[in-house]
């Protein structure tokens, strides 16, 4: 396995395939940047390049392009509140917080240095899991992955605010953003459920329309009523200083850092749970970190833990769904689908294969994902203060900038004007949300787990009958997500005895 | 404020769950099934809230960031309305006049009206916003942007 | 003299304009033809038209420009009414989308707002064939092995309307072989992972895209519909074993669009000229040597299927019989 390693860092190494990834770099950070471009349509845009490239080449370019863009996707969601990609939404709520209290460059530290220290246990659990992953992923039916989308969405408990009536509002999110899932033509029956007669709803809701709206527009309206840059009043210096600060954080909670970096990776091997996943069950266990009511109420309004577990969480996913990609030739998401394609392209079987036969080119791929993400990191820590200073540029000149951006990216994702509307339509209702103190992050998980849930239910039923219940990992996924539920109400028991006492 | 618009939304989710349980009572029952067993508690928590809105104490808000509060409420939500009537209107905007044009008259008016600013800032703003867009998204990239339905009509594209 | 003098003007003058008819400007120099994919990227109908995206300009006339647009969304329904209604006719836009749009014109699926009739062909760049394949581990190794079995066979699905789900369906319905349809999951590659996983059996799809895993060795195919590739020409097909004329016809009508595997058209009214040329450009890049060799490495194989054999193929769905078609719906829904 060493020499395997050795040699794949040696191929990464030669220069020609240095400099594609450099390429594949600095296109991959526009593209996160930029609400307008999505990674999966640039990654395909790319694949005819990739002809004339030899596979470890090609690898780097590819791999090299999309480590970066949830890296910088973090960036533009801390900055302006727009989510730059569909996996980078979480970090808004309180990275974006901070931005608004003049704390920008923190926010970044600790989003880039969570998202490097993500990257790498991502790659470390590749390089590690080679040997087992196998067994791993052929370990995790659709039982498993049923109870997988559970403990999902029991992360709505902690993610709803606090008392019963936080715990009523939450699960009313948690239930609208399920019953948004079902929209679509259902994969039991061939029903086309609530579409109301239009083609555009057939396929469900668009998830980049939604978060779109729902995020970026209230934030929008506020910026204009306020009618300052986002960085408000706070002066100009402190805006920049804090990216040391922020790195600081990160170790300071290295402990939840790493915990968010195996969540992450975890939910990329599993093929199937879809790639927003990772980064809201991330900040629903950030957010348990709190250790007092008082500090979870901090959450949402710029603690630094709601940064730091996201951004660690989007980068390590993107690790770990490379096995069942490379192992299995499963894609574990939309822009795996395409790098798939540019395995098939360059000749390259997934499968046993790639874990023998091809074990240096599979390396070479982890080291990618390492050396991308570093350079990235050090690209962005140079940029980091012009980019923090945009957090003061007045409102009147972001907001027309950042509206054409998010029109654009909401049209271009499939070219529909009903995503606009369906972006307008959960603009209104995440502003109404934010004005009733409603928590939207349920509502998040509600959307992007429902369909997997109701799935992987009807096939657990269909094939196994009752036996799935009692399988092992099943029982074990059970007692998390009644842990997971149970844990603030455990939690709000003992602060009011420790204060009665 | 925070109460009324959590009761105008507790409202509109029990309308929007009433309604879905009745489109999926006539689905066979495996589509109906998910629908159904979400509609049904979620009508009921909504149900609660509202009367919690209307009965109950001002709840202790959620775990999400609150709109600045520092101004007062009439200004405030008189601010949103002219923002949200800017976004409406470049949404329109862009239906009539396609992406290309849009995209420069909305900026253009924006930075004049809204923000207040001279007219040879604006437009060397607004160029050099429509050279990026034009440049980065129809030239380089090829994405279609279909020309808008007035200018459709009116034979000009 | 004069005469001779005249004469030899009147040559000359004509000779300038004959040539000068030949170095006119192609139509297509400087323009960009879009190729309107009803799929996302990364797919097989979107794969294939990148990859004629980059041999198309070869063989027009005037070298222009070729570029993928995607329009995803209702199986490809929206990019098919689109082409059809919205691109204006100039040659321009070519469209690739779902085979099985003449069933979903077949069964009146509401939102069709296009006849496939009405297009203008310009062919089809692969057929496709779909199998059932069976996991290598199992007992049965032929599929009369897999009519006696006593226990189901679980196929794997992802819905209906897929050829992953109507296949088996009617393999089930018509030829009494016990097999299990478990349907939700969510991409053909889960259910192969599922198949790996055994906690499926089997599954039916496209034979391009199990091709590898048969190579593998994980599973091989048992039974094929009517299309036919070298490697699979020995198995039994699904038509040639139905019981009763009725059971033929539903499966004949499942599997015609498959001849017609990536269809390509453009909006209706497009010149005769222009089309003529697409078409030729179509089938010398299909030729295309580097193509071939480009195709092989991605598991693709392009074979090009005349225009005509293509609307002869539409005419013959669209021209069953009303008995047929009533009982084909209960059978098969509009779909992938």
């Amino acid at each position: 396995m060493i020499e395997s390693a050795l040699a794949g860092l040696v191929l990464i190494l030669q220069w020609k395939a240095l400099a594609f990834m450099l390429l594949g770099i600095l296109l991959g950070f526009w593209v996160g940047l930029l609400p307008g471009l999505g990674g999966v349509t640039t990654l395909a845009l790319m694949l005819p390049f990739i002809y004339a490239m030899k596979p470890h080449e090609a690898m780097a370019f590819l791999l090299g392009m999309h480590s970066v863009v949830a890296t910088t996707g973090d960036i533009t969601s801390v900055l302006f509140g727009i989510p730059g990609e569909s996996t980078t939404a979480a970090i808004i709520l309180d990275g974006h917080s901070m931005a608004k209290k003049g704390q920008a460059g923190r926010a970044l530290g600790a989003a880039l240095s969570s998202s490097l220290l993500g990257a790498l246990v991502g790659a470390l659990a590749l390089a590690l899991a080679i040997p087992v992953v196998r067994p791993l992923v052929l370990a995790f039916g659709s039982p498993e992955l049923f109870m997988l989308a559970i403990v999902g969405l029991a992360f709505i408990a902690s993610l709803s605010g606090q008392g019963a009536r936080g715990m009523v509002r939450g699960f009313i999110a948690g239930g609208l953003g399920l019953l948004l899932a079902t929209v679509g033509q259902d994969p039991q029956a061939g029903v086309a459920r609530f579409t109301f007669g239009t083609l555009y709803l057939w396929q469900g809701l668009d998830i980049v329309a939604v978060l779109v709206g729902i995020f970026a527009v209230p934030e929008i309206l506020d910026l204009v009523v306020r009618g300052s840059s986002i960085a408000g009043d706070a002066p100009v210096g402190q805006v920049r200083k804090g990216v040391l600060e922020g790195v600081k954080d990160t170790f300071h909670h290295f402990g939840l850092a790493i915990r968010c970096s195996l969540i992450g990776t975890f939910i990329g091997i599993t093929p199937g749970l879809g790639g927003p996943v990772a980064q809201w069950m991330a900040y629903g266990h950030a957010v348990q970190s709190a250790r007092t009511p008082e500090e979870r109420k901090g959450f949402g309004r710029g603690d630094v833990r709601g940064v730091i577990g996201p951004g660690a969480a989007s980068n390590s996913k993107e690790g770990g769904s490379l096995i069942p990609t490379i192992a299995f030739g499963v894609p574990g998401s939309a822009s795996m689908a395409v790098i798939l394609g540019g395995f098939f392209l360059m000749g390259l079987v997934p499968g046993p294969d790639m874990l023998t036969k091809n074990l240096p080119i599979t390396y070479s791929m982890v080291w990618t994902i390492v050396l991308a993400n570093i350079i990235t990191v050090i690209a962005c820590l140079i940029f980091l203060n012009r980019l923090a200073s945009l957090t003061n540029v007045p409102g009147t000149l972001l907001v027309p900038v950042i509206l054409v951006l998010i029109f654009i990216g909401a049209y271009t994702a499939n070219n529909q004007y009903g995503d606009l509307i369906v972006m307008l339509v959960c603009g209104a209702i995440g502003w109404l949300m934010v004005v009733a103190g409603w928590p939207r992050a349920p509502f998040v998980l509600g959307l992007v787990l429902g369909k997997i849930a109701e799935n992987y239910l009807y096939i657990s039923v269909a094939r196994y009958h009752a036996s799935w219940l009692t399988r092992p990992i099943v029982l074990a996924l059970f007692a998390i997500a009644v842990v997971v539920i149970c844990y603030p109400i455990w939690q709000a028991r003992r602060t009011r005895r420790s204060e009665h006492a | 404020m925070h109460n009324k618009a959590s009761l105008a939304l507790g409202i509109l989710v029990m309308i929007v769950s009433a309604s879905g349980l009745i489109s999926a009572w006539g689905w066979p029952a495996k589509a109906a099934l998910f629908p159904l067993v979400i509609c049904v508690p979620l009508f009921f928590l909504a149900a609660a809230e509202v009367l919690w809105a209307l009965f109950g104490a001002e709840a202790a808000s959620a775990s999400d960031f609150k709109l600045s509060e520092h101004l007062p409420q009439s200004v405030a939500l008189r601010r949103t309305g002219i923002a949200a009537a800017w976004i409406l209107g470049f949404f329109f905007g862009i239906l009539l006049l396609g992406f290309l044009v849009a995209v420069p008259v909305f900026v253009l008016a924006y930075l004049k009206i809204q923000g207040g600013r001279g007219w040879v800032f604006s437009a060397v703003f607004t160029a050099v916003v429509w050279a990026f867009f034009y440049g980065l998204f129809d030239l380089l990239l090829h994405l279609p942007f279909p020309a808008g339905v007035l200018l459709s009509w009116t034979g000009l594209r | 003299m004069r005469i001779r003098f005249a004469l030899a003007t009147a040559l000359a003058l004509l000779a300038l304009v004959g040539c000068n008819r030949q170095t006119q400007a192609p139509y297509f120099e400087g323009k960009t033809i879009t190729i309107v994919v009803g799929y996302k990227p990364g797919g097989g109908y979107d794969a294939t038209a990148r990859l004629l995206s980059r041999y198309l300009p070869k063989y027009i006339p005037g070298t222009p420009t070729v570029i993928v647009q995607n329009m995803p969304g209702a199986n490809s329904l929206i990019a098919a009414n689109y082409v059809y209604a919205q691109a204006k006719p100039d040659g321009l836009t070519l469209g690739t989308f779902n085979r099985n749009l003449p069933i979903g014109q077949l069964l009146k699926v509401e939102g069709v707002k296009f006849d496939m009739l009405k297009f203008a062909w310009i062919g089809s760049a692969a057929s496709e064939t779909t199998v059932l394949a069976i996991r290598n581990d199992l007992p049965y190794k032929t599929f009369a092995d897999m009519k006696n079995a006593k226990d189901p066979i679980v196929v794997g699905a992802t819905g209906p309307g897929a050829n992953t789900y109507d296949f088996p369906l009617l393999l089930k319905e018509f030829l009494g072989v016990n097999l299990k349809l478990v349907s939700g999951y969510s991409s053909s590659a889960d259910i192969m992972l599922a198949v790996e996983r055994k906690e499926a059996d089997a599954r039916a799809g496209s034979y391009t895209s199990i091709a590898p895993f048969i190579q593998r060795g994980l599973v091989h195919p048992v039974i094929r519909s009517r299309a036919s590739e070298p490697e699979i020409a020995n198995l039994p097909t699904d038509e040639s074993l139905a019981p009763n004329p009725r059971a033929k016809a539903m499966m004949a009508l499942r599997s015609s669009p498959e001849v017609v595997g990536r269809p390509y058209v453009m909006p209706p009214g497009t010149p005769d000229n222009l089309v003529q040329i697409l078409r030729d450009a179509f089938t010398k890049a299909i030729a295309d040597k580097d193509l071939v060799a480009e195709a092989k490495k991605a598991d693709m194989s392009l074979n090009y299927v005349t225009a005509d054999e293509a609307v002869a193929v539409m005419k013959e769905v669209l021209n069953q019989p009303a008995d047929i078609v009533e009982e084909f719906r209960k059978y098969v829904k509009f779909g992938e």
